[in-house]
């Protein structure tokens, strides 16, 4: 299935892009997309600690497993006021 | 429990948020935070801050906080507003209010706002030095 994934604050210079579309196999959970997604844009992998992941408008947990049509968002820590 | 969120780019502008203010006969305490860009971000100075907000998802998370407010205080309103982009040094770049019937839980749930805010609403700051 394919999934588009959104990077918000630094993640999108560590990444390069705001967003982009991935291919999944049924599945996967957030945990896993991370990583896969950690070979393609090496810069994430020590941010892995702080990233939090939120599908659609709502935060999920790194077991969460992943359906069509899921919009997925990678974000650090936020930092509002 | 009245609720008023506002993300904007524009200027906080506080005379007509005061002028908009509503209590109601039963209500006995009014109070407002105010959050300014402090001129240096640890030990470097700074020109401004730009903030970027993931706006539907701010949405939806300050909607929570405001479900979570209402269950736990008494609180007839409450209004919020964030600045997105580039605000500058000195210049406001969040306004709370809180009303309800006595201060303890109109200081109490504002202070909690912003507690939960800067921890689940999606919103960054980019430090700009010119």
């Amino acid at each position: 299935m394919t999934l588009i994934v959104r990077f918000h604050s630094y993640f999108k210079d560590l990444t390069g892009c705001a967003h982009t579309q991935e291919n999944v196999s049924g599945g996967t959970t957030l945990e896993q997309f991370f990583q896969a997604l950690c070979q393609r844009f090496p810069k994430l992998q020590p941010m892995r600690k702080s990233t939090l992941m939120a599908v659609g408008v709502e935060y999920q947990p790194a077991d969460y497993v992943l359906k069509e049509g899921d919009e997925v968002s990678f974000f650090p820590p936020v930092q509002g006021g | 429990m009245k609720r008023q969120l506002t993300i904007t780019s524009e200027p906080v502008d506080e005379k007509a948020l005061l002028a908009h203010r509503s209590i109601s006969p039963m209500m006995g305490a009014a109070i407002y935070f105010l959050g300014v860009v402090r001129g240096t971000e640890g030990a470097d100075a700074i020109a401004s801050i730009d903030y970027e907000a993931f706006q539907p998802m701010v949405q939806h998370q300050f909607g929570l906080l405001f479900d979570q407010m209402e269950k736990r205080w008494p609180l007839e309103s409450v209004r919020v507003v964030h600045r997105i982009g580039p605000v500058k040094v000195n210049e406001p770049s969040l306004w709370v209010e809180v009303v309800a019937p006595h201060r303890a839980e109109a200081f109490a749930a504002c202070q909690w706002l912003i507690d939960e805010m800067k921890r689940v609403v999606p919103i960054w700051k980019k430090p700009l030095t010119a």
